[in-house]
């Protein structure tokens, strides 16, 4: 009998390709040219009397993982041969570790405040890629390409403790966030791929494996789909191997599992093994940023922002870095309103993205400091922050060259609403019958009018007068 | 001559090196026609080199012939380790021996034929297509293994010329024994295995065989040493071996392995036990000694970890990408099959077989692990015995080169136990060295040496002073 208790059962297993610029065991670089079997060696070709060298600054970019997620880390890396043959496989075994992982009972916290725990983080090296060129059914044969073969893979095993896709998904987002934290992830070029052990009450806890999902999208897509599969087929559930096809959305059997697979693992004896010192451990660790979860909380506490805004903000180590220092020049309210809103609305239309920007944090800080002292409208700034993301420039000159400084002259403005109540006399008449919404029009006409210079909270101040 | 004496002519240019490595190319093509010591001769290479040297006999081995096992990559020259599965095969790059070599102006003369990756005591495993090397001294008789084309062209060869072998089990010493030679298999580590088939990684050590002990003092001093392409060799000073020649024995403390006469050849142990007798003339001591662990558990020890270790090096050949292919049918697993089923010969078949069933998943524990946890122990008996002697000595090989006829009678099993006396150093990862001390009839006697890790110069230093 089981343990378990609640409807779902998911546990994961996370393969993160880390972002070292070589290969685990070789010289050969991670990215750059990406014609087939272009960067290779004798080591990740696997080809008769090569020999694998670790590369340290895999093992540092692991630890810093094993670190965050609070792992006992093992006083010696050792890896194993895990052999089984398959046409990726440049040696018909893959270098990984088996008996005594890298790092052991860590844990992780969702965003829920739910902690998830880690039964192991260990490392290994990525097989080669599969080229099938007239699709995976079709194709007669396969090509190889050895480019990807020995990257610096990081494998994180869950516990048992996710009850639903969505709380998979948010492991998954809360991991991706992590790694990118650490600098050991680089989302542009590093796959992040997971398979995922689901089991359902109603099938007594029957374990099937979902093999093959990229991305924490899919992650809930294929879990939902298959919790759905596992309650309309309760019956005839049974312990197997399923791989995830995201084209069609569905789950397909690859095997049914009877046994554990064999894979003969011994100590890879080409490999010494490497001493992970208590010293090696602090020095990583001291270099170790502060992580989102702890800016969160940081920022909610002493920037007195709201839960959510602290979260969405460090969730983005760019994002909280320039948050940081704008806050300490701004409103910390109104600058991560700003950041959080403005700044992320303005990139994703512009399709950029954080990494990509390129502001100088002055210039932020001197335009919200107009924002902050109502020296401008919030239009204005927008405006303005449109144009700061595409080419540097004083907010400050830039107002006051153009004259686009906030209007506060109450006779000014006054002039512009009898003018608007004057040209829309349907919306007046709609507003005044009872249509509220007609309101935000003449004001909208207003502002308009001013190119977003006047103050809206004495538009609407003086609207409201003239036609209530 | 000794290959210093010739150096030295080299460099005063008493010696046209090109004529002489063709005079010596000639007549190892020769010698091979009668004897089988090479299954490839790099004529082309090796009169390249003599050029260069010609224009800069420099090198510490300025002109000297080598030749290697074949299992060590030479870059553009055929290497196969003996094995038909590989025929065909060019190396793209050199062993860092054979760059070390090369750099000190040695020529490489050929590839010398041994046992199918290394799998046997006689050099009659042979791979499927290759010839059995003879015994220089009698062709009805084996040259021992599996370095055997080594041994028998380092006596054979009437000009200077020294061999580099490989031994797992005793691989080097026991055919440097039949055959007559000198033969030094150094501590693990302390030659990089950079470049070398793999036969059992953890075991398997590069080391020379030559007529003169000072002939393996000069090749010593230019391959040991530290690689950075392989985890497994040590980063410490190389000692001045060739000192080591002149400097006398007085006062050394030498143990003889009681067990290792048992069960030797009536004509074996007269000569060893006679050679003792003059330990104490050239100022040593020596006395008995039991070593039980090794001798009584060293061939199951060895045999499980060798062969766990050699059923995932020899699963790379597969006929995908070098050696053998065949024509493209069924899934990779039936093609995988086919080749392996065609190309590998008998004992390489039954050592794959033997070391994945000692690695599967519920043996494991009972026969690989047991066998690390075995290997330790013989470790802890050698290294309390070290702090007693300076070297320990018994007969390389209980028996006196056999007939081929002899040794087709042999079981599996009597086979393995030919390297009863060899596989202990070689757990140990001892150097130890064959030091030829007489005849038997008209055939060579050997006897064993062994030192302390990192004590090359204590085998030198008595091998050199026993026989003058």
């Amino acid at each position: 009998m089981n343990k378990f208790t609640t409807d779902v059962v998911i546990g994961l297993e996370i393969h993160v390709e880390m972002a070292t610029d070589t290969k685990l065991f070789c010289g050969c670089a991670t990215s750059g040219d990406d014609k087939p079997n272009s960067r290779t060696c004798e080591v990740c070709l696997g080809m008769p009397g090569s020999k694998p060298v670790l590369n340290k600054k895999a093992v540092e970019y692991a630890l810093r993982l094993c670190i965050a997620l609070g792992c006992k880390i093992s006083p010696e890396l050792i890896f194993s041969r895990k052999s089984y043959f398959y046409p990726d496989m440049a040696k018909n075994y893959q270098i990984s570790q088996y008996e005594i992982p890298l790092g052991i009972n860590g844990k992780l916290r969702l965003g829920s405040g739910k902690t998830v725990g880690i039964t192991r983080v260990h490392m290994e090296e990525d097989p080669a890629a599969l080229i099938h060129p007239a699709g995976i059914m079709e194709s007669k044969y396969v090509l190889v390409d050895y480019n990807r073969s020995g990257d610096p893979l990081v494998e994180v095993v869950t516990e048992p403790d996710l009850e639903s896709p969505e709380e998979a998904r948010d492991f998954m987002k809360q991991l991706i966030t992590i790694l990118n934290y650490l600098g050991i992830f680089d989302v542009n070029r590093c796959v992040i791929k997971a398979d995922a052990n689901i089991s359902i009450k109603e099938s007594k806890y029957t374990r099937v494996e979902i093999k093959n999902i990229t991305g924490f999208k899919e992650i809930e897509r294929a879990l939902k789909y298959e919790v759905e599969r596992q309650k309309q087929e309760v019956k005839s559930i049974v312990q197997e191997t399923r791989a995830w096809d995201s084209d069609v959305g569905i789950t397909r059997s690859m095997r049914k599992k009877e046994v554990e697979e064999e894979y003969g693992y011994i100590i890879d004896p080409d490999l010494v093994k490497t001493e992970i010192s208590t010293k090696w451990i602090k020095e990583v660790s001291d270099k170790m940023p502060e992580l989102a979860q702890e800016k969160a909380i940081r920022y909610a506490r002493d920037f007195k922002i709201t839960e959510d805004d602290a979260r969405v903000i460090a969730a983005e180590r760019l994002l909280a870095e320039l948050f940081e220092k704008v806050a300490e020049e701004v409103d910390p309210v109104l600058a991560a309103k700003w950041l959080r809103r403005e700044l992320v609305r303005v990139l994703n239309y512009n399709n950029k993205e954080m990494k990509d920007l390129v502001i100088d944090e002055k210039h932020l800080i001197e335009l919200l400091k107009m924002v902050e002292k109502k020296e401008i409208t919030d239009a204005v700034a927008k405006k303005i922050l449109e144009e700061l993301i595409q080419k540097p420039f004083s907010p400050k000159d830039y107002v006051a060259k153009q004259g686009v400084k906030m209007i506060v002259d109450t006779k000014q403005i006054q002039r512009f609403c009898e003018e608007a109540i004057s040209e829309n006399p349907k919306a007046v008449e709609d507003y005044q019958t009872g249509e509220k919404k007609s309101l935000q029009f003449l004001i909208g006409q207003v502002m308009r009018k001013t190119k977003g210079q006047a103050d809206p909270a004495m538009v609407n101040k003086l609207m409201k007068e003239l036609i209530d | 001559m000794k290959a210093v004496d010739f150096i030295t002519q080299i460099r005063n240019g008493d010696i046209d090196v090109v004529e002489h490595t063709r005079k010596v190319i000639e007549q190892i093509k020769k010698i091979n026609k009668e004897y089988h010591y090479f299954n490839a001769v790099s004529e082309k290479e090796a009169l390249e080199q003599a050029e260069k040297v010609a224009k800069n006999p420099s090198g510490k081995l300025a002109g000297l012939p080598v030749s290697f096992k074949d299992a060590i990559c030479v870059k553009g020259v055929e290497t196969t380790a003996g094995s038909r599965i590989l025929k065909g095969y060019r190396p793209t790059f050199d062993a860092t021996v054979v760059e070390r070599v090369k750099k000190e102006g040695g020529i490489v003369i050929g590839k010398t034929s041994q046992d199918e990756f290394g799998f046997g005591a006689f050099s009659v495993n042979m791979g499927i297509g290759y010839e059995k090397p003879l015994n220089p001294f009698d062709k009805e008789r084996a040259c021992g293994g599996s370095s055997g084309g080594s041994g028998g062209i380092s006596q054979k060869a009437d000009f200077p010329h020294i061999s580099l072998g490989e031994s797992t089990g005793g691989s080097i010493v026991n055919p440097a024994s039949f055959c007559g030679v000198f033969g030094l298999c150094p501590t693990y580590g302390r030659v990089s295995r950079y470049g070398l088939l793999d036969y059992s990684n953890s075991l398997d050590k590069i080391g020379p065989m030559a007529k003169y002990a000072d002939d393996i003092a000069l090749m010593m001093e230019v391959i040991a040493g530290f690689d950075e392409n392989e985890s497994t060799c040590a980063d410490k000073p190389v000692d001045d071996y060739t000192k080591q020649i002149d400097i006398d024995i007085s006062g050394m403390k030498i143990g003889v392995i009681k067990e290792a006469f048992n069960g030797a050849d009536a004509g074996v142990e007269k000569a060893v036990r006679g050679k003792i007798a003059e330990l104490e003339g050239l100022g040593a001591e020596y006395e008995e000694i039991s070593l039980p662990t090794a001798i009584k558990f060293g061939i199951p020890t060895y045999y499980l970890i060798s062969t766990s270790e050699a059923s995932t090096n020899l699963a790379k050949y597969c006929g995908m990408r070098y050696g053998k292919h065949e024509k493209l049918e069924e899934g990779f697993n039936e093609y995988f099959t086919k080749v392996r089923s065609m190309h590998l010969g008998q004992e390489a078949k039954r050592r794959i077989i033997l070391g994945t069933f000692a690695r599967m998943a519920g043996y494991r524990d009972a026969y690989y692990m047991k066998a690390m946890a075995v290997r330790t122990k013989i470790i802890q008996e050698y290294k309390k015995a070290f702090k007693e002697f300076d070297a320990l000595v018994c007969p390389t090989v209980s028996m006196l080169p056999p007939k081929f006829t002899d040794i087709d009678k042999l079981s599996v099993l009597d086979h393995y136990n030919i390297d009863n006396l060899t596989v202990g150093p070689n757990l140990a990862g001892l150097p130890h060295m064959n030091v030829p001390v007489g005849f038997e009839g008209k055939l060579p006697v050997g006897m064993m040496l062994i030192a302390n890790h990192f004590d090359e110069n204590s085998l030198i230093r008595i091998g050199s002073d026993l026989v003058k």
